[in-house]
């Protein structure tokens, strides 16, 4: 008989894993949510050291009660009953179950999947996008995988989940480039894989934003991304002005799944929209939870409240909300 | 029935075969398919059945088998066993052991088989040099890393002809394309990087080296950071450097190791590659722009030379030899087009031309071409060069196919006709001009043109049918002279003539459509179309044209519906209420779907027409919602009555199992999990069941009667209705703007959102006339629920899309662009790329409906290797030829025979390398089906033992036909394990195993060959890329895939109901594995079915261990 319960996951949770607190098992149910979030104060910086008790979270009103707790890319810990707190250790019993074989301690820093435009859209930045991707991937915290995924047409994985920093790099330096751009359907596909993951993801594309090719809606594929909790970056090359739709669409997508959108024509604004993002992947907060009794079967809303004073001063960016899987 | 007739052929089978105790049981047990009992049963025996048994079911124990057996003193056994080791280390690539096997066998007294020792003299040919490793070649120049090195100048040539060049915007010049210029800069980048390499390697010893600044200056990158651990490459020269990178050079590797001090090394010398004739015969032709010019870059440099390269290395060696020998070179670059298009099935044998038709219309040939056939290299040069290729193109026709159809129009009086109607008076534009071949209406005629018993066409209607349309044509008149001649027309060859003379012409050839839509329709029918009703549906042609595959797929429904389905859709059209017609269209067309399904599936237990016949008159006659619903609701219930449902059954439950294939499946296993992933697919689109709607409709009139409202039935229909969010909630007033189409679409979403049901029924209270009024609420949700119904029958493998948009379903749209009049048309993909849309949907009929979905699904497969794409026009005809066909009807013993037929020409063509008298008849079968050259490629393989390359050229599909040809004709060898089986089985089971039941169980639907989706096996040589259809028709003569799966199934021992799922899957596998260099490039659609084989063995291997 197998000894822990692995089981499907809905809104973005956990696939397969069993964690364990000591000696009791941390059983990952099927509808756990995992929310990521930043903070930050009146002048935009960063808020760090916050704990658990200064968070309230809510679900269409309702009080939710906390599971685990993270800060940056430092190891989870579980909350118990009664408010205190265990370190958490993990143990992957599900590892030829899951597809892309996240890394045992999967909860440990975050699962990045790079999206590459290859497509005739970036024919001319190719090679210094390629550049600025290379210097992100090797900025990565260690905690962090990094997964290498190209699209034009189709799909194409470069480079799967890993922690060798040359192994990804290796994978972006053999995209080839050329064809028609389906962004959106590249971008679906990608969700895909990474809500198969344990753990922390998001995934950050890399594209200058027109799309020739996707059967998918932008709206759609944003949907995929907030029920699996999966924040989405853009990095886009066009300018803001030059594509006034295709800025909105990437701005709306990152906003509501709680990433961000960034316009970075040259070399140097993408790699400072880069080191913006490696910046918020190590000062965002993780918390997972049971969502209490809801009847709501459609789109739950989620609010994060600081419950203390400094509630008016500070910001928590995170994703609006998401709708529990039927099955 | 069916049963007892297994029983008794079971019976028969054994009575008739002279087996020994266990060998009978394992016989039986086979045929019923328990491979595994069997297995047991023959294993036992351990005798020359067990080891005929694992070589029957490919299992790589036959050989040790055999071995034991070649060590019986009985002399017969011993060299039947060792002329089966021989076959079987041939078809292993093992050459040396069959010599071995061979020189045993002649030692036991064996006669008959050797090997050749006179092998014939190899294709004169010349070697030129590629600067840099041939990976990186490849790349750049889009071709597969799969070639043989022979094949690469070809397959480049085929890429520099189809992309090297476009017209140059202000002289009738050709300008380069990018492709071309970033392959010519390659070429120049790896020019410098040879002169970096010594001793063909490019050694980077230390990271501050003179050696790394050249290195890098070539590459276009520069350091930053010092010498160690920050070191990183960075981009300083943008062109070179994306050379760098698209050509796959290791740059990361040389980062780390100038990052670690570790040394550098890359193996990087030039690629020695073959080419036709040697580099000189092409030199010859002109002077190099440069005397310094690599031969690679002066052959790209031209592209009628790159073409002339491909209509030689199209003809077979001797051929192109004599040809060569007799045309001066720049004569042959003249018509260079001609033979790359229409070459392909040009064979000179001994000095002479088999012409189409031979002897008989030899004479013709000799009239129409100018040179006697005998002739060869003159009748060919002359026949190239004629009438700008038309001639070649209708020589080309005649010479693919076979049978009456040959005999007829090669009849000298005809051959001439046909060809001068084709030829008309202005040859120019010729066929071959174009980028695609012209000819598409010429090969479809030829190849499709139904021949009655009495030899002569078969005309649908009669000839006063075909003589008014072309007189008193509704639209304007095809051709003033055909108009004019058709007053006289008595004859089918008239009519045929017409046919031929509108082959030629670029624009829409409506009369070959008609015709050729209306001979399939009535192949099927036990009596074909009275010419009445032939007369409505040429008069209906345009509005309802498309329409007609679907009678060609029922061709049990009678006359009186198929007009009756006219007169309705005519009907419908009529409904001025734009919502209410989209809904009824719908409603109409979902149910005509369903039981197009159904009869496909043969699940219907009455008379097509008894099923069919209230769908077809109650929908065309509803004037307003509620009537649609009664109609619509009645009709799906009749259906699932037609099919022997229950009338108290689940209709949501019993619809999905039957469409899941079966009504009482023999695999549950199978069917549940089938029905499970359609059930996934319905919620995916948040659509209201069968149940709910029927449940509520039957609740409304309680209130009336002093009963309640079924609260949670209503409150179930309201919660999927709150399901579905606005297709565009969050977009913006410019996005919103930036539609352009889809305004009925979003209204029918917009409107069923807004239903508040359960408030409807509280307003309605008790009152009896409202609630009845009600029902017209749940009209528009029936009619997406049935519409939804055949979206998920045919869901592609992983179905994204359906996944993904939950309003695909409801937002087809059935009344298209304004103005466009798409309800009754083919359905397309419309609104693909449009970032503010709400994502693609499909537009039109569904009548058309699976190519549409897997042509809406391709683009989310996932090739497996990083430059390799989706093939646009043949992957979704595959994923069509994997969805449409359902394997519940298809025996055990239905799936072995398939399977030995395919392995039953593998093993004669392995057969035929040793023995002499059997490799004729082996390659002239194989001619049937492929072109001369390939099947003189193949006997050249099997003259000289290289069973593998040989068997590489032959497709699942000729090996197939290759043993059904010779085997019919008694050629086949009947000591073969295979053929032998194959014998046995069709003696038993006759009819079961009847040309007609294996076409039916293992073919494809051929929507464009065919004019239907009921699948099918037509034995086509594999057609090229057309004008008007790429590469639809290829794939769909393309039979290979199914055959090939039917034969690794029966491998595996798996049970027929299983293909319903494997198929699937293992098409998806091979798409995502295909890595094609152009858009006739099947042999890569070849390596990766093979290469999903090779991947499902070992994945049996090692869960199976070798057993079944």
């Amino acid at each position: 008989m197998r000894k822990f319960f692995a089981l499907t996951l809905v809104a973005a949770a956990v696939v397969g894993l069993t964690l364990y607190a000591q000696d009791a098992v941390f059983r990952v149910k099927v509808d756990m949510v995992v929310l990521s979030f930043t903070v930050t104060d009146s002048k935009g910086k960063y808020v760090n050291g916050l704990k658990h008790t200064d968070f309230r979270v809510l679900e269409d009103g309702i009080v939710q009660k906390l599971a685990t707790f993270a800060e940056g890319n430092r190891p989870p810990i579980q909350i118990l009953d009664d408010g205190s707190t265990k370190p958490l250790a993990i143990a992957d019993n599900t590892a030829k179950e899951n597809e892309l074989k996240g890394p045992s301690d999967a909860f440990v820093g975050t699962n990045v999947f790079v999206l590459f435009d290859t497509s005739n859209y970036m024919y001319r930045s190719f090679v210094y996008a390629s550049d600025a991707i290379a210097d992100f991937v090797r900025g990565l915290d260690k905690a962090d995988s990094v997964a290498v995924y190209t699209f034009s047409r189709n799909l194409t994985r470069a480079a799967d989940l890993t922690r060798d920093r040359n192994f990804a790099i290796a994978g972006l330096r053999k995209a080839v480039a050329g064809d028609d751009s389906a962004l959106y359907n590249g971008l679906l596909l990608t969700l895909r894989d990474a809500a198969k993951v344990p753990g922390r993801k998001v995934v950050i594309v890399f594209s200058n934003g027109p799309d020739n090719g996707s059967m998918v809606a932008p709206d759609d594929v944003r949907a995929v991304a907030e029920d699996e909790g999966i924040p989405i970056y853009v990095i886009s090359t066009a300018e803001v002005n030059k594509d006034p739709i295709s800025s909105g669409v990437f701005r709306r997508i990152a906003g509501r799944t709680g990433g961000k959108a960034y316009f970075a024509k040259t070399w140097q604004k993408q790699v400072e929209a880069f080191e913006s993002i490696r910046e918020d992947l190590g000062n965002s907060y993780t918390i997972t939870y049971y969502p209490q009794t809801n009847p709501n079967e459609g789109f739950r809303k989620i609010a994060v409240e600081i419950k203390s004073d400094l509630a008016k001063k500070y910001r928590v960016r995170a994703r609006p909300g998401y709708r529990p899987r039927t099955s | 029935m069916r049963t007892v007739c297994n029983l008794v052929c079971v019976a028969v089978l054994i009575s008739a075969s002279l087996v020994r105790g266990d060998v009978r049981k394992a016989r039986e047990l086979e045929l019923a398919g328990s491979i595994r009992a069997a297995e047991q049963e023959y294993r036992a025996d351990g005798g020359m059945a067990w080891a005929e048994f694992l070589e029957r079911r490919h299992h790589p124990g036959a050989a040790a088998a055999y071995e034991k057996l070649a060590a019986a003193t009985d002399a017969g056994v011993k060299r039947q066993a060792l002329k089966r080791l021989i076959v079987v280390s041939l078809l292993a690539g093992k050459k040396a052991e069959a010599e071995g096997w061979l020189g045993k066998y002649v030692a036991a007294g064996g006669t008959g088989w050797s090997f050749n020792t006179t092998p014939r003299p190899p294709v004169s040919s010349g070697i030129t040099e590629i600067p840099g490793p041939i990976r990186s070649f490849s790349r750049m120049a889009a071709l597969s890393p799969d070639l043989e090195p022979g094949e690469l100048l070809g397959a480049l040539a085929r890429n520099i002809v189809t992309n090297g060049y476009q017209a140059a915007g202000n002289n009738e010049g050709l300008d380069q394309t990018e492709y071309l210029k970033l392959v010519y800069r390659y070429l120049s980048q790896a020019k410098e990087l040879e002169k970096l390499a010594k001793e063909n390697q490019i050694v980077i010893e230390q990271c501050d080296s003179v050696q790394t600044g050249e290195l890098l200056k070539a590459l276009g990158y520069r350091m930053r950071g010092a010498c160690g651990g920050d070191l990183v490459l960075e981009t300083v020269n943008a062109s070179r450097a994306f050379l760098t990178i698209d050509s796959g050079f290791p740059l990361s590797e040389l980062e780390t190791a100038l990052k670690t001090g570790r040394p550098f090394s890359y193996a990087y010398s030039p690629t020695k590659v073959p080419v036709l004739y040697g580099p000189n015969y092409w030199t010859d032709m002109k002077e190099k722009d440069k005397p310094e010019q690599l031969f690679i870059e002066f052959f790209m440099s031209d592209p009628q030379l790159c073409r002339l390269y491909l209509g030689l290395s199209k003809l077979d060696p001797s051929t192109a030899e004599d040809l060569k020998k007799a045309m001066p070179v720049a004569r042959l670059r003249a018509f260079s087009h001609v033979l790359d298009f229409f070459g392909g099935m040009l064979q000179i044998r001994n000095g002479k031309v088999a012409v189409p038709g031979d002897p008989r219309s030899a004479s013709v040939w000799t009239d129409m071409v100018g040179v006697n056939p005998d002739n060869g290299p003159a009748f060919l040069e002359r026949l190239i060069s004629k009438d700008d290729g038309w001639l070649a193109a209708y020589f080309e026709s005649l010479s693919r196919i076979s049978g009456p159809t040959l005999t007829y129009l090669t009849e000298p009086i005809r051959l001439r006709r046909f060809y001068l109607a084709l030829r008309g008076k202005v040859t120019s534009p010729g066929p071959a001009r174009p980028v695609f071949r012209a000819s598409t209406d010429l090969m479809l005629l030829t190849s499709r043109l139904r021949m009655e018993a009495n030899g002569k066409p078969h005309i649908p209607g009669t000839i006063e049918t075909w003589r008014s349309l072309f007189v008193n044509h509704p639209h304007g008149k095809y051709d003033g002279k055909l108009t004019k001649s058709a007053a006289g027309w008595k004859e089918p060859d008239d009519l045929i003539e017409a046919l031929f003379a509108l082959s030629r012409k670029a624009v829409d050839n409506e009369p070959l459509k008609m015709f050729l839509s209306l001979s399939d329709m009535n192949r099927g029918r036990k009596e074909p179309i009275t010419a009445a009703t032939a007369d409505r549906m040429i008069k209906d042609w345009k509005l309802f044209g498309h329409q007609y595959t679907a009678f060609a797929e029922m061709p049990e429904i009678s006359e009186k519906l198929i007009v009756q389905y006219l007169t309705g859709a005519a009907a419908i059209n009529g409904i001025g209420d734009v919502q209410l017609r989209a809904d009824v269209v719908g409603s109409y067309q979902a149910l005509t779907a369903l039981t197009q399904i159904f009869c496909r599936n043969r699940l219907l237990t009455v008379s097509l027409d008894a099923a069919i016949e209230p769908i077809l008159t109650a929908i065309p006659a509803v004037r307003n919602s509620r009537d649609l619903f009664d109609a619509a609701r009645n009709g799906a219930r009749h259906l699932l009555r037609s099919a022997g449902v229950d009338e108290k059954a689940d209709p949501q439950a019993a619809m999905l199992g039957l469409l899941a294939g079966a009504m009482r499946p023999r695999d549950e296993q199978t069917h549940t999990i089938l029905v499970a992933d359609m059930q996934k697919v319905f919620d995916a689109q948040r659509l209201v069941s069968l149940k709910v709607i029927f449940d509520i409709d039957d609740n409304l009139e309680a209130p009336s009667n002093g009963g309640k409202t079924n609260v949670a039935l209503v409150n179930r229909l309201n919660s999927r209705i709150i399901d579905q969010q606005p297709p565009r909630s969050s977009l913006s007033g410019a996005e919103r703007n930036a539609m352009a189409f889809g305004y009925w679409v979003d209204k029918h979403i917009e409107n069923e959102r807004k239903t508040n049901f359960r408030a409807v029924l509280d307003k309605a209270g008790t009152d009896a006339v409202k609630l009845k009024e009600a029902r017209g609420l749940l009209a528009s949700f029936l009619r997406d629920t049935l519409v939804g119904l055949t979206y998920i029958h045919y869901a592609p493998p992983g179905a994204q899309v359906l996944f993904t948009n939950p309003h695909f379903v409801r937002s087809h749209d059935f009344l298209g662009v304004q103005g466009s009049n798409q309800t009754w048309r083919t359905t397309e993909v419309f609104g693909t790329g449009w970032p503010s849309s709400a994502g693609g949907r499909l537009v039109g009929s569904l009548v058309s409906l699976p190519y549409a979905l897997a042509e809406a699904e391709q683009n989310f497969l996932i090739p497996t290797r990083e430059q390799a794409l989706i093939w646009g026009d043949l992957v979704p005809q595959m994923i069509v030829s994997a969805k449409v066909p359902r394997y519940w009807r298809v025996t055990p013993a239905q799936l072995h025979y398939a399977a030995l037929h395919y392995r039953a020409g593998e093993s004669l063509l392995a057969q035929a390398a040793v023995d002499a008298e059997l490799r004729p008849r082996v390659i002239h079968a194989l001619m049937r089906f492929a072109p001369p050259a390939r099947a003189e490629a193949v006997n050249a393989h099997l003259e000289s033992g290289r069973v593998p390359e040989a068997i590489d050229l032959v497709t699942p599909a000729e090996a197939f036909n290759l043993a059904a040809t010779l085997i019919q004709a008694n050629e086949g060898d009947g000591s073969s394990p295979q053929v032998s089986e194959i014998n046995r089985l069709r003696q038993a089971l006759p009819q079961e195993l009847s040309a007609a039941a294996i076409s039916q169980a293992f073919g494809t639907p051929k929507p464009t060959l065919a004019n239907s989706y009921q699948p099918q096996l037509l034995s086509l040589r594999t057609f090229p890329t057309l004008m008007g259809y790429s590469s639809r028709i290829l794939a769909e003569s393309w039979e290979s895939s199914n055959i090939y799966f039917a034969a690794l199934a029966d491998e595996f021992g798996m049970r027929p109901a299983e293909l319903n799922i494997q198929i699937p899957q293992w098409t998806k596998l091979a798409v995502e594995k295909i890595f094609a260099t152009h858009l006739e490039d099947w042999p890569a659609l070849l390596r990766s079915l093979r290469l999903v084989g090779q991947e499902m063995r070992q994945s049996a291997k090692q869960s199976q261990q070798g057993s079944f």
